[in-house]
């Protein structure tokens, strides 16, 4: 119970507000998100659930200011980020976000050290070389891949380099969208272990969209998304108990 | 910055070879031309220099490109020009030129040519004492592999090669005045005399004095013969800003062709640098960078296939001059530089102004 309470009182990272999407298909208006209304705590680990075409993904790229909302407001630690500029916006995303993709989206003409430090270099807008690329690789078991093209890992490596990317300037919020979408079981696991152990050990605020009920259930809560609208908010009871997850 | 450019760059090797080779194409054609248009001028007024006269007097529409004149003016116009104050020797030269053989030779007065010129000397026999003879320069000599005595073809006659004289006076071809005159069918008829100033009189005094005396005659300072050739050279100007205009299009057109073909391809790409935070002027600089590295290489590469095209002509056409300045290779530089940056821009910007979702959605 008391873990709960320390979870209420950590400051809101993420706050959304009578969040509207709107696409504009030709002459056609599609809505993609339908007020949505949340917040996530510092050093929380959210999931997003649903049936594809619900919005998550829309709802990720909105909060990573990819986007632009339609109407109602997001506050990243506090800053609106749908009012701001898109400038401002570019530099709240190098500054205080991390993506991981499906995909990877490793840029494939670049070693996997080189991927990482790329995403320190555009934080820094200038090169400069402080280990911390390699560090974090040994970290999670890449260092025999530093040299190696993505072309040359396997997915779930990949996926790995990619979270080390997402998180060596050290964000405010890590979003994943389906980071265990293209990769088997036990690939999957060990990037859900990453990623819990990144929010465990280093108090790293994750939020998640994910199909895979695994990695939902790896979350402290879930957010279940159907027709551009939030159904349900479930707390994880297990993460609620305070128990320690294998 | 530079090591995903170059990655970039290594990662499509045909494309970025045939963009550096084009935009090499681009240099080199521009040098080339220049350097041979150029070569031609300015060798022409350094051998007019090398006459050793002050100005050159000329008919009123004569050109100061000799070969496009004839005979027009009458000898005795030299004693005329010997009595204006100031004037210390006069020597008159008929031009012909040789279509045939596509050069220039001179008709010139022995006696009085040797009062204005003062450097020439041979490497082999001396002056002509004959009609029928000529002396030849050391290109010429080497080019076609003559020597004194030799026999030479000119308009259809029969001369013998008196000397060799070392290269830079006047023609590479020069034989007696009347000779010439007869041949041309313009007896007691030159096309311009070398005028040479006493020295103790100031230039400009002598110049005023020949312009009051000659108001009806082309008086040119030698001293300023270049720029007067290039501004009066037909359509030069025309010509060198065509060339300048053609190096910058090719880099233009290959570089935005590159560029475009590149940022389609690399679309994902730009999604990627954008969820990592990448500025719209990255985006921008990277393009541009990527796009000034293969100028940069294509300008390498056009002055060496510069350098090896005229030593190619030259090997072939020994008599054919040359002149690439640091002017001209600086100016083949920034044609390729700003031909391609600004090929560059348009991809640039549209690159930086792609939307990050669709661009990570690209496949």
């Amino acid at each position: 119970m008391s873990e709960m309470i320390g979870i209420t009182r950590r400051k809101d990272v993420v706050v959304v507000e009578d969040l509207q999407m709107v696409y504009r298909v030709g002459k056609m208006e599609v809505p993609a998100l339908r007020g949505v209304d949340f917040s996530v705590k510092e050093g929380e680990f959210v999931a997003v659930i649903g049936p594809s075409g619900c919005g998550k993904s829309t709802l990720l790229h909105l909060i990573g200011g990819l986007l632009k909302p339609t109407s109602g407001r997001i506050l990243i630690e506090g800053v609106s980020i749908s009012s701001v500029s898109d400038v401002a916006r570019t530099e709240i995303r190098r500054q205080r976000m991390g993506f991981v993709f499906q995909s990877y989206n490793l840029l494939n003409t670049l070693t996997a050290k080189e991927n990482i430090a790329l995403a320190k270099r555009i934080q820094g807008n200038g090169y400069y070389e402080d280990g911390s690329a390699q560090k974090i690789l040994r970290m999670l078991g890449l260092e025999n891949k530093m040299e190696h093209k993505p072309w040359e890992l396997s997915g779930g490596e990949q996926q790995r380099v990619a979270i080390a990317r997402a998180v060596i300037n050290r964000p405010a919020i890590l979003l994943a969208d389906e980071p265990t979408g293209s990769l088997d079981s036990e690939n999957s696991r060990m990037v859900l272990n990453m990623l819990r152990e990144l929010n465990s050990d280093y108090g790293q605020t994750i939020i998640i969209i994910t199909h895979d009920p695994e990695a939902a259930a790896t979350a402290d809560r879930l957010i279940e998304m159907r027709d551009g609208k939030i159904l349900n908010r479930v707390q994880n009871m297990f993460y609620a108990m305070g128990e320690k997850r294998s | 910055m530079f090591k995903l450019i170059l990655s970039n760059l290594r990662q499509r090797p045909t494309r970025t070879c045939v963009s550096v080779i084009a935009v090499a194409l681009g240099v080199a054609l521009l040098l080339v031309s220049m350097g041979l248009s150029y070569g031609q001028l300015v060798d022409t007024v350094r051998r007019a220099q090398g006459i050793g006269g002050d100005f050159i007097l000329q008919s009123s529409e004569a050109s100061v490109i000799f070969a496009l004149n004839s005979g027009t003016i009458p000898v005795r116009v030299q004693k005329v020009i010997e009595e204006v104050e100031g004037v210390e020797a006069v020597t008159p030269i008929l031009a012909k030129f040789l279509g045939d053989q596509f050069h220039i030779v001179f008709g010139i007065d022995p006696e009085s040519f040797g009062r204005v010129n003062s450097t020439l000397s041979f490497v082999e026999g001396g002056r002509f004492s004959e009609p029928r003879e000529v002396i030849i320069d050391t290109i010429y000599a080497n080019s076609k592999k003559m020597k004194a005595k030799d026999p030479l073809q000119i308009l259809g006659h029969e001369f013998t090669v008196a000397g060799v004289f070392r290269e830079g006076i006047g023609a590479r071809v020069l034989l007696p005045l009347t000779t010439l005159q007869e041949l041309n069918g313009t007896p007691d008829k030159a096309t311009m005399f070398f005028i040479r100033a006493k020295e103790e009189v100031a230039l400009e005094q002598v110049y005023e004095s020949l312009q009051e005396r000659f108001e009806n005659y082309k008086i040119t300072k030698t001293a300023e013969l270049q720029e007067i050739m290039m501004d009066s050279t037909p359509v030069f100007k025309e010509f060198v800003t065509a060339m300048v205009c053609i190096s910058v299009t090719i880099s233009f057109l290959i570089i935005l062709l590159a560029m475009y073909s590149t940022i389609t391809e690399r679309t994902r790409e730009i999604g990627i640098l954008k969820s990592l935070g990448a500025s719209k002027s990255y985006i921008v600089r990277l393009i541009l960078n990527e796009s000034l590295l293969i100028c940069a290489a294509g300008v390498g590469l056009g002055f060496l296939a510069t350098f090896v095209v005229i030593e190619l002509l030259v090997a072939a056409f020994p008599t054919l001059p040359v002149a690439i300045s640091l002017f001209w290779r600086v100016t083949a530089a920034a044609m390729a530089v700003i031909g391609g940056t600004l090929g560059a821009l348009y991809p640039a910007l549209k690159a930086a102004g792609m939307d990050p979702v669709k661009a990570l959605g690209y496949e």
